[in-house]
């Protein structure tokens, strides 16, 4: 038999030894980078023989920033690429969601066919796109042509605003399955006696929607349109692969601009300014979501304290 | 007239259902196809889709060893293997920590953890890249490893804690009430019912780190090149072996691909109701 105290310290010395190698490995790949970011945005950085020169550079870096086109137009681009590309997901997986929760699609089948496309390896999407969008032999030209939408051979990833389109085209493919995914779990979650209730009181399926499901999905919704967003602005494999920026420079967007600058122009103090400034937006999106998780987070504390107590 | 309605609805769910499958699915047999196309059906105009004239012939060359395929399916192997692996070991002990240790703070931590998946990589990928040039550990399975826990232990720990959460509190009473410490609790009774999770976060983790590219063309040069990289310089490369340029992509996302079929139960209902609970 063990004294309660004796056992609350064993409890408390566990506890630090298992969370020590986690907090450990975050702090080190993450915290200390982060500052470090931070840091050499305010340098101006050289190579000089094997090594690199380290020079405080004050705020030149950001005030380029501003003054330099490319960024102001990568800027513009990401946030008409993520708005575009969360409304358009939202709206796609909503309807897809709720056709997975309607009885006639409730089927395993159905759930496999979402897993697909999201499981995917990035880079194989990318590839896979690239092959589509092909302007002589891809098959979205040879289905537009066959069925007359289109009179000859476009070539989708040769025009800069067409391009950027078709990158997010691709995107949306992608991404569409997981908030799928994360919505239905959401209506699954939407009590039945609440569409009983509505029905005895003649709500229609349009009322329905409006003042249950949507309700109920409110927290999902904000979570997905968080994630959403923060995975647009980080968007880069297909990038890479299917235009790497081209043409001019017209699928520049701030995290391929990024990276573009500290690792193919070797500018790595102006190319963290920009990292910087992509952290300081996801950052303010993180906050909505940490704050859209906390009124449960708390609710169930208190559940647990209660039980224990 | 209200059966009418209701049959028409039901066929336009149908058919919206079957446009979602066409959609969904329609690329992804289109790459299979392709794979399995030599190049002159692929180039004539209607594209020759002759099932006769299905070869592996693609395949086959995909493997040859200048197209570094091969290796960069291994290194992704290693590479996603150990960081499971490992994830799974501190990420689990982590958790249960946080959910059962009644540590100080754990709801601040387990927030600040969330936090971090919010980074973009960039951010931190620029200073790494410099720490790990000097220290020479650029081009090596350890520094991917490391910085790939970076993103899977935060989702480990948030799967797992809710999982550990979920185990009944009467199970830990009674084997401290038995004179078990809390680490034997942990060992010979929560561990062992947890095996399923572990295993299927584990399995989530394994996606995660094979399907990772922007971390690996920063870190990489020549010996770790991850099969994500070899896909996508091979694409710049050989623009116009479209049918090798998919059986690549294929390969690559075979073994992903079937991990979340196989394991699709655990992924719906475990890791999607887990992000919206919470």
């Amino acid at each position: 038999m063990q004294t309660t105290n004796e056992y609350n310290r064993k409890r408390f010395k566990l506890g630090l030894w298992f969370t020590a190698p986690a907090l450990i490995v975050l702090l080190t790949v993450l915290a200390y980078p982060i500052v470090a970011s931070f840091v050499l945005s305010f340098q101006r950085i050289r190579f000089a023989g094997q090594g690199l020169t380290h020079q405080f550079n004050g705020f030149n870096n950001y005030i380029e920033l501003l003054k330099n086109q490319t960024f102001r137009e990568a800027l513009l681009r990401s946030i008409y690429f993520t708005l575009t590309e969360v409304i358009t997901v939202l709206l796609l997986a909503l309807i897809v969601a709720l056709l997975l929760n309607h009885p006639l699609g409730r089927h395993a089948f159905f759930r496999v066919v979402l897993l697909v496309p999201w499981a995917l390896a990035p880079v194989a999407n990318a590839v896979l796109w690239k092959w589509i969008y092909n302007a002589n032999y891809g098959i979205l030209n040879y289905i537009l042509i066959s069925l007359g939408l289109v009179k000859e051979n476009v070539i989708w990833l040769g025009k800069p605003w067409l391009a950027l389109n078709m990158i997010l085209l691709a995107d949306v493919w992608k991404a569409v399955p997981f908030i799928a995914l994360l919505l239905l779990a959401g209506l699954q979650n939407v009590p039945n006696y609440l569409y009983r209730a509505a029905r005895l009181d003649g709500a229609n399926t349009w009322q329905q929607f409006v003042y249950v499901t949507l309700p109920g999905i409110k927290t999902t919704l904000v979570i997905s349109t968080v994630l959403q967003s923060i995975w647009a602005l980080k968007v880069f494999d297909l990038i890479y692969v299917l235009t790497k920026g081209s043409p001019a420079d017209s699928t520049v967007l701030l995290n391929y601009l990024s990276w573009r600058e500290t690792f193919s122009n070797l500018d790595i103090g102006y190319g963290a300014a920009i990292a910087n400034v992509l952290f300081v937006m996801m950052f303010m999106l993180s906050l909505v979501y940490i704050r859209a998780l906390r009124p449960r987070q708390t609710a169930t504390l208190k559940g647990t304290q209660a039980k224990e107590g | 007239m209200r059966a009418f309605k209701k049959t028409a609805t039901r066929l336009i769910i149908r058919m919206t259902l079957a446009a979602f499958t066409v959609l969904a699915l329609g690329p992804v047999i289109w790459a299979v196809v392709t794979s399995l196309l030599p190049l002159t059906a692929l180039t004539s105009r209607p594209p020759d889709l002759n099932p006769l004239n299905m070869t592996l012939e693609n395949y086959r060359l995909v493997f040859d060893s200048s197209r570094g395929l091969f290796s960069g399916l291994i290194n992704s192997f290693i590479i996603a293997f150990f960081t499971s692996a490992v994830g799974l070991v501190i990420g689990s002990t982590a958790a249960y920590a946080l959910a059962r240790l009644n540590l100080p703070g754990s709801n601040k931590i387990l927030m600040m953890i969330l936090a971090t998946q919010m980074f973009p990589g960039i951010v931190i990928a620029i200073p790494l890249f410099l720490v790990m040039s000097r220290i020479g550990l650029i081009d090596t399975h350890f520094a991917l490893i490391v910085v790939y826990l970076s993103f899977i232990l935060p989702i480990v720990i948030w799967i797992l804690k809710g999982f550990f959460e979920s185990v009944p509190l009467e199970l830990e009473r009674a084997a401290a009430v038995d004179g078990a410490t809390p680490f034997q609790t942990f060992r010979y009774i929560v561990l062992p019912i947890s095996l399923p999770p572990l295993f299927a976060t584990g399995v989530f983790a394994f996606i995660e780190a094979w399907n990772e590219f922007f971390f690996a063309i920063i870190l990489t040069r020549i010996h770790v090149k991850t099969a994500s990289i070899a896909i996508a310089e091979f694409s710049g490369q050989y623009q116009t072996l479209y049918g090798q340029m998919l059986a690549s992509a294929v390969l690559a996302s075979i073994p992903v691909v079937a991990l979340a079929i196989i394991f699709r139960k655990f992924i719906l209902e475990g890791f999607v109701e887990g992000a919206v609970k919470a």
